[in-house]
């Protein structure tokens, strides 16, 4: 790791001085690490650089290109991060004009840590590290292998435990909605824990994560009850992939099927009458 | 299952004028389905259906128009996208998806519209009230 | 030159005193982050402590000492408020006894300041009516 974090400061180096800023990880009192935009003029800073955990970046790439829509701004990112900017900026969240890509691939045991398929980027001209092959997400394949009764003991027991602190809405980076469907009293009951089967704020957020789910895992690193919910979104990623032939933030020039109008083959994948 | 409870979601343009066509031509059909007329089935989000199931429905349809037939030439592309996905999550909780049903019945289909809500309602018939096994 | 940091603090809303990170863009509170590697709270917060940065910059809030003078609340300063706040305990007390009145305290404050209150309850009032709003 500390080759690694060598590397990504020798490149966060040479990138600065024709950049507005860097976004990368620092860590704090405590070694404890947040996302930090580091500058030209705080050198010194670099000295504080982290890359794990890692961190929500793609949301704080937007709040600042939001402020700053000029702005020159490198990222330091890993393979789902990456995803995760590209899909923002699909769905016009911000500009990738003035951005430069540097992606961070991930270790073994990262990668093991998130069940990633994809633990690295694509999009990124300057790389760090050698791209590892995915590994198989053992948690989906179990609960997708329950029997239906199964299923609904299980998800009954986990959304039980949610506490509608809705940090897995907040910290997804896919999330912008300006009025978010999951704080309309219509569909989500207030006041109301825990929460009556079948729970209606974890099928529609997994409703709205359909064909923008990066895997990014952000959701269940942040949940204080420990839901695996990203099983069901990657579940239905799968269905999407299958359906619609689309890999949120896989290739750039791609748009999200909601964009589109169906086309005949499309259509048939569905499994609809004809 | 002696009465199901379903909601049938139909569209304005030609799944609603399927079930006039039913009705004028005195077809049978059981009582059990309660059509709620919408603009487009494109307008059936999933929030709506997971929302019908919450309140005591044990099935629920979308009907809507044949694809290139929409009134509003891809409301129905919005249909054929969006449900599909949702009876997969229905299935991934451990819901029957069955439940879910999807189908296109054009304002002439008066025949169709009949056979579809006979067929639906045997089915949810034959399954547990949706209430029940949610406890 | 564009500023980003973010800032680790404690939420101020209860007792468990979960590490919070203040997203500040250019000396602007604009978000919450969780602190992810933290020992205590490993990357959760609530409700609350993921709105901890709405209330800081809220229209609403009271930024001046303000004293209701006829009715209307009129802005004064610390010096006036706290004075009419001591003279009018003072009066309760003399009135209907130190028990008439009760002190309550927040989880929002240090341990240093509850004690604080504590000793103005106790010593200076003569009253044991000290709570917290944990309590409530």
């Amino acid at each position: 790791m500390t080759d690694r974090l060598t590397s990504v400061r020798e490149i966060i180096k040479t990138v600065l001085p024709g950049v507005d800023g860097v976004l990368a990880l620092r860590s704090g009192p405590g070694g404890i690490v947040a996302p930090y935009l580091f500058s030209k003029e705080h050198p010194e800073e670099l000295a504080k650089l982290a890359i794990w955990p890692k961190e929500p970046v793609p949301d704080t790439l937007k709040i600042i290109l939001k402020a700053h829509p000029e702005a020159k701004i490198a990222i330091v990112c890993r393979g789902c991060e990456e995803r995760g900017i590209v899909e923002m900026y699909k769905h016009a969240q911000f500009s990738l004009d003035n951005v430069t890509l540097i992606g961070l691939q991930c270790l073994q045991d990262e990668a093991e840590f998130c069940r990633c398929a994809k633990p690295y980027t694509v999009h990124a001209k300057t790389t760090i590290g050698e791209p590892i092959e995915g590994v198989p997400d053992s948690l989906t394949d179990k609960i997708a292998a329950m029997s239906a009764d199964e299923k609904l003991a299980f998800w009954k027991q986990e959304f039980e435990h949610c506490i509608k602190c809705y940090g897995c809405r907040t910290i997804c980076p896919q999330c912008f909605c300006n009025i978010c469907a999951l704080e309309d009293e219509i569909w989500v009951e207030t006041g109301r824990l825990p929460m009556p089967n079948p729970s209606m704020y974890h099928m529609v957020r997994a409703m709205h994560m359909t064909a923008k789910c990066v895997a990014c895992r952000e959701c269940e690193e942040t949940c204080p009850a420990d839901i695996p919910m990203a099983v069901q979104f990657r579940l239905i990623a799968r269905d999407v992939k299958e359906m619609f032939n689309y890999e949120p933030g896989a290739i750039m020039e791609q748009k999200p099927p909601q964009l589109l109008v169906l086309e005949e083959g499309d259509y048939a994948r569905t499994g609809l009458p004809h | 299952m002696n009465e199901p409870k379903i909601i049938g979601f139909l569209c304005n343009w030609c799944s609603y004028r399927g079930a006039d066509t039913a009705g004028m031509a005195r077809m049978k059909y059981p009582p059990n389905v309660k059509i709620i007329r919408v603009p487009c089935s494109g307008r059936i989000s999933p929030e709506l259906v997971l929302r019908t199931f919450r309140e005591g429905a044990d099935g629920v349809m979308v009907l809507g128009c044949h694809i290139g037939d929409c009134h509003y030439s891809t409301g129905n592309h919005r249909t054929a996208k969006r449900m599909p996905v949702l009876k997969k999550l229905l299935e991934y909780t451990g819901i029957d998806s069955d439940r879910l049903y999807i189908n296109w019945v054009s304002a002439a289909e008066g025949e169709k519209f009949s056979t579809v809500i006979k067929e639906f309602t045997e089915k949810i018939s034959a399954l547990p009230p949706f209430m029940e096994t949610m406890k | 030159m564009i500023e980003y940091e973010n800032v680790l603090t404690t939420c101020p809303y209860c007792g468990t005193g979960c590490a919070v990170h203040l997203q500040v863009l250019d000396n602007k509170l604009v978000g919450v982050l969780p602190a992810k590697n933290h020992v205590i709270s490993k990357g959760g917060l609530c409700i609350k402590g993921w709105n901890v940065h709405a209330f800081v910059n809220h229209p609403d809030r009271l930024t001046k000492p303000l004293i209701r003078k006829n009715g209307v609340l009129e802005e004064a300063t610390w010096e006036e408020a706290l004075d009419l706040v001591a003279t009018k305990l003072g009066e309760i007390k003399n009135e209907s006894g130190p028990d008439s009145i009760a002190f309550l305290s927040s989880a929002k404050c240090t341990n240093e300041e509850n004690f604080l209150l504590s000793k103005l309850a106790r010593a200076v009032i003569g009253t044991n009516n000290i709570d917290h709003c944990a309590r409530l």
